[in-house]
């Protein structure tokens, strides 16, 4: 046999064929060896050992419990954290590939500073390496400059990733308080899902995501929250899923509503693939049903006072016929929307049979506990604040509002005091100066720009060049966000940042560090100390913490104490209450002062306990509505009954203290609302329908989802994440665009061709997959790719989706209709 | 001596491809060839289109046709019970690849899934093909563990540099269970909704043969006489996650 002969000679067959494994084989054996490509950190002697080190992910908001595995100076494993609540040992996809995101070759070495005046996309930066000290006092000089010129509103801090801005290891807000300036800091939530918080925020009072208790609901009814895919927290949501639909007695029937067939609508019992944008006229549908089939909760909503059921499809009511236990204007909204808002009604509106939808709203009528919940896919149109409204309205038919298997509020941490209270260095420029009278550049809160809303990064971009805030941005310090490339048309924010001194903190090349006048490169999630109060989960209070599983690879630093030694060098008070902080690990020391007094379920009781365990939880939730009735635990049961009051005050922060179907907080602001969106000022304040202004043109709805494998915008650069991105359509080195086969066939597109995909706001180039599980009338293309910098995998890879989405955002929420476009689609 | 298999539970997996990126991870495999996959299929038009998804490890047959194949006795059978490549013994003939029913074994020196090729990025040296930061520290070419020299086969190993660490006689590797938490195999070890089980099938105690006898656990194409010691459960009803059927998948545009 030839082929054995020449490859015996080249291969070591007869000397090896013995024990040349059995001295591989032990774990934590001889070192490898021959690290070529890293530096000194890593050649570390090896002694063989494997250590591991608690810490917390951070490839996505739910920050799971991790322990890394580190032999020889290398990190090489990362696994669940078994005792940490929400990863209990278990991991999602992108908790795998966090060694990649550590040893990317395309990391930011250390800090460095702009020598090209001009900026673009086709200027090299011509970056020159600087040491910190210098950095800082670049940056020290440039703020004490414009605070000694009365122009401190001119810096700008913008954040992406944060559950509140104290997850940086430092709170970044009182920066802006101390220095001076409306514009510190800028969250992203706008871009995120802020649609939902509102739409919370103006029916039960709490401007925030819900907390869930999945586990014992028998029902789940989902509107656009791809709980297998995108949905946090997605490993917990994972473990959930195993447990309601393989262990659980009675298994958890679950319904789901999206616009294309993906894992979740597949797992699920029942799909309901609807035309884009029309969640709420289905919702308004349900409701409908469950108040004429008579099948909403009496202890939570009340009932008619002659104890029958009088709601008949268009026929109005009297209010007074009805009594209301912890809801407010049930009949006036029936009659103002819901008596003519009937299946065969959402039929037409929707595309969905009138028969799927009674029997949606049968089953999730009678079925309890049950829970609505929604996000992006069903609010990131004009019409998201109505289209949350009505689902969550579902809620509260049904009396899910803080009962068991329903859904509540997330609890905070019990954390110690910080090392200082900023009120305690206030200067006179703090107190009074003249940036007081400034708006901030996003018009976020003013009557001109988004009154209502929480944050609009995606107009920052713009009113910097238009002027439209009365002036321009000097400095922008850009953390955890990259809006010259995540914003709808990121255009103005590429052109923006050429306008201003751009300070970015990515580890990573994106295309803000391209456009940036200094880089000041923070550590990566496993090089970090950090704490991180949890995102909503399960309601009861949940911390954990970040801590450095490897030294810095690189010359590089953890963003918090960046921003610390910053504030050491303003002049004045501020640089003394920096120096108080002093570094962020002397901030969670003081964080974890407050277990001392409040110890752990886990027995965290101090900051060596809490960095030992990586988490510390105190459950139960304190709060639980049973049958219409509210109650606190006291220690050992919800055997405190709670007063109206207390119900107002801690949990239905309304007006009236119940979940409002006509939302006073719109009704306050009713004038503002009808004069910018022309909405009827008696009736806006309503969950109700109206259609969605869909932006771009063409005859096609351009839908761009999050997949499984965003990891927090880095899946791009990473290869082995790349060839699983898109696994239902076989996306496997770019994303591919869903088209449907009736598409396709009109155009003479074939699948794996090329198309362009086009409207008012220019054009991009797919690979088309025709696939049936796509509507005919909508082109999914999951956003990731099309970055023109971050890296040698990510650069030029695929299409950047959202250069052809428009800047539309809801008026009220300030969301960013990502999924609202219209495009045409042709062979390239 | 135990006879490792796997069961996997349909009705439960909810297709993430954890299961894909751990085995990455633990075993340094290059983009798109893990070894183990989660593969989608499309049946149906709309509006009633159906999307399903069958995870597929290696099926560590109790009769291996790609061991009885090797011209070298490169694959063989460990004594309890998993497929093996000896990289000292293969020379990468690919006879094996051909003769597996399952498709789950993988070439060295494939052209690379993507540019720039991760090989070229982090070049190795003598036996090692190529060597990433991340890559962990065993090393073993007997059993098929590590990083491949060039120009062999390599394979879904259970994990062996894990389980054979495991103590003797327990009747599940259960990742639940804290003493045994390092010996399970990756897929296993971080599977979310808990749809993998390990154990000794020759053991009657074990969650594996339960849930085998309780389920009606099936084989994936049991007619070759392979005899996998992967077993899946279908559940009543399971959707999503699905043995491949022979639904037609040609569709009228």
């Amino acid at each position: 046999m030839e082929i054995l002969k020449s490859k015996v000679s080249r291969r070591r067959f007869l000397q090896a064929t013995g024990g040349a494994g059995a001295a591989g084989a032990v774990i934590g054996g001889t070192g490898i060896g021959g690290l070529q490509t890293l530096g000194e950190a890593q050649a570390a002697a090896g002694d063989g050992q494997t250590k591991i080190n608690t810490s917390i992910c951070g490839q996505c908001p739910a920050r799971c419990g991790i322990h890394v595995y580190t032999t020889n100076g290398r990190v090489h494993a990362i696994y669940g954290n078994p005792e940490h609540p929400i990863a209990n040992g278990k991991g999602c996809p992108k908790m795998f590939l966090g060694t990649y995101i550590l040893y990317d070759p395309d990391r930011f070495k250390g800090p460095m500073k702009r020598t090209n005046p001009k900026k673009g996309r086709d200027e090299d930066p011509k970056f020159v390496p600087i040491k910190w000290e210098e950095a800082y006092q670049i940056v020290a000089d440039r703020l004490n400059a414009l605070r000694d010129k009365g122009e401190s509103h001119r810096f700008g801090l913008f954040f992406g990733r944060g559950w509140g801005a104290s997850d940086v290891g430092v709170n970044i807000v009182p920066f802006g308080k101390l220095f001076g300036s409306p514009n510190v800091p800028i969250g992203h939530s706008s871009i995120c899902s802020d649609g939902s918080v509102v739409a919370k925020q103006c029916t039960d009072g709490n401007a925030s995501y819900s907390s869930y208790d999945y586990r014992n609901a028998n029902y789940l009814l989902m509107f656009g929250a791809n709980f297998l895919e995108a949905f946090r927290p997605y490993n917990n949501n994972l473990q959930t899923w195993g447990y309601i639909r393989g262990e659980k007695v009675p298994k958890t029937r679950v319904t789901y509503v999206d616009v294309h067939m993906n894992q979740t609508a597949a797992a699920a019992d029942r799909a309901l693939l609807l035309k884009p944008g029309t969640d709420g006229a289905l919702a308004l549908a349900i409701a409908h049903v469950i108040l004429t089939e008579g099948l909403w909760d009496r202890h939570f909503v009340g009932g008619f006072k002659d104890g029958g059921n009088h709601f008949k499809s268009g026929e109005t009511l009297d209010p007074a016929s009805f009594n209301e236990r912890w809801t407010s204007g049930l009949v006036e909204w029936w009659n103002a929307e819901l008596k003519d808002r009937t299946p065969k009604w959402a039929e037409g509106v929707t595309t969905l049979p009138a028969d799927l939808i009674i029997k949606t709203a049968m089953e999730f009528g009678t079925t309890r506990p049950a829970i609505a919940l929604f996000e992006r896919g069903a609010h990131t149109h004009s019409n998201g604040l109505y289209n949350g409204m009505a689902i969550h309205s579902l809620n509260a038919l049904v009396g899910s509002l803080y009962a068991e298997g329903g859904l509540a509020y997330q609890m905070g941490p019990a954390y110690g005091a910080a090392p200082a209270n900023p009120d305690d260095f206030l200067d006179e420029h703090a107190k009074n100066g003249a940036w007081k009278k400034f708006p901030r550049i996003d018009l976020q809160g003013h009557d001109d720009g988004y009154k209502l809303a929480k944050n609009m990064i995606q107009e920052a971009g713009a009113n910097q060049l238009s002027g439209k805030a009365g002036y321009k941005l000097d400095t922008a310090l850009f953390y955890m966000t990259n809006p010259a490339f995540s914003t709808p048309n990121a255009r103005d924010w590429e052109k923006a940042m050429e306008t201003m001194y751009v300070i970015d903190t990515s580890p990573f090349p994106g295309e803000t560090a391209w456009l940036a006048d200094l880089i000041l490169p923070d550590n990566t999630y496993l090089e970090r100390w950090q704490d991180a109060p949890t995102y909503p989960f399960q309601g009861w209070p949940l911390a954990q913490i970040r801590t450095p599983a490897i030294k810095p690879l690189y010359d590089t630093k953890t963003f918090g104490d960046v921003l610390i030694e910053i504030g050491k060098r303003i002049k004045g008070p501020t640089g003394e209450y920096y120096k108080k902080l002093d570094n962020v690990e002397n901030i969670l020391r003081h964080l974890a002062k407050g277990f001392e007094q409040t110890p752990g379920d886990n027995g965290v009781n101090s900051f060596e306990t809490w960095v030992e365990k990586g988490s510390w939880y105190k459950k139960p939730y304190l709060w639980r509505q049973v049958r219409g009735e509210f109650f606190e635990w006291d220690g050992k049961g919800y055997n405190k009954p709670m007063k109206a009051d207390e119900v107002k005050a801690k949990l239905l922060k309304t007006d009236s203290g119940k979940f409002e179907f006509k939302s006073s907080k719109l009704e306050h602001e009713a004038a503002w609302i009808a004069a910018k969106t022309g909405r009827d000022p008696k009736k806006l304040a309503f969950p109700q329908w109206e259609e969605p202004k869909h932006t771009g043109s063409g005859d096609l709805h351009f839908v761009t989802p999050k997949t499984a494998l965003h990891c927090e915008g880095r899946g791009a650069n990473l290869p082995n994440c790349i060839a699983i991105f898109q696994p239902t359509v076989g996306g496997r080195t770019q994303a591919m665009a869903e088209l449907h086969p009736s598409v396709a066939g009109a155009k003479g597109i074939r699948d794996g061709d090329r198309i362009k995909i086009k409207n008012n706001l220019g054009e991009i180039e797919a690979v088309a997959r025709v696939t049936e599980l796509t509507r005919p009338d909508v082109v999914v293309l999951p956003f990731e790719y099309g970055h023109w910098a971050m890296g040698r995998w990510a650069k030029s890879r695929g299409a950047h989706v959202d250069s052809i989405v428009a800047q539309q955002s809801d008026r009220v929420t300030g969301m960013a209709n990502y999924y609202t476009g219209k495009v045409s689609v042709e062979k390239a | 001596m135990a006879k490792w298999g796997m069961v996997i539970d349909l009705e439960k997996c909810t297709g993430c491809q954890a299961c894909s990126t751990a085995c990455q991870m633990e075993n340094n495999r290059l983009p798109g060839e893990n070894y183990q996959d989660v593969i989608y299929y499309t049946e149906g038009r709309q509006p009633t289109p159906s999307l399903k998804w069958f995870p597929r490890p290696c099926m560590h047959c109790e009769e291996p046709s790609c061991m009885h194949v090797c011209p070298t006795k490169a694959t063989f059978k460990t004594e309890d019970g998993v497929v093996l490549i000896d990289w000292n013994k293969c020379i990468g003939c690919k006879y094996c690849m051909v003769a597996c029913p399952y498709g789950v074994r993988f070439y060295t020196d494939e052209k690379a899934l993507l540019e720039p090729n991760l090989k070229d990025v982090f070049k190795g040296e003598g036996e090692l093909s190529w060597n990433p930061p991340y890559k962990g520290p065993q090393q073993d070419p007997a059993h098929g563990v590590g990083i491949q020299p060039a120009g062999v086969v390599s394979k879904c190993t259970f994990c062996y540099h894990k389980i054979s660490k495991a103590p003797k006689g327990v009747p599940d590797l259960d990742e639940d269970v804290a003493e045994l938490r390092e010996f399970v195999p990756a897929c296993v070890r971080c599977c979310a909704p808990k749809a993998r089980y390990f154990g000794d099938l020759d053991n009657p105690a074990s969650k594996v043969s339960r849930l085998i006898s309780e389920k009606d656990g099936t084989r994936l194409l049991d007619h070759t006489g392979n005899k996998p010691q992967v077993y899946y459960l279908t559940g009543a009803g399971a959707a999503g996650s699905a043995v491949p059927s022979s639904r037609s998948t040609t569709s009228k545009a």
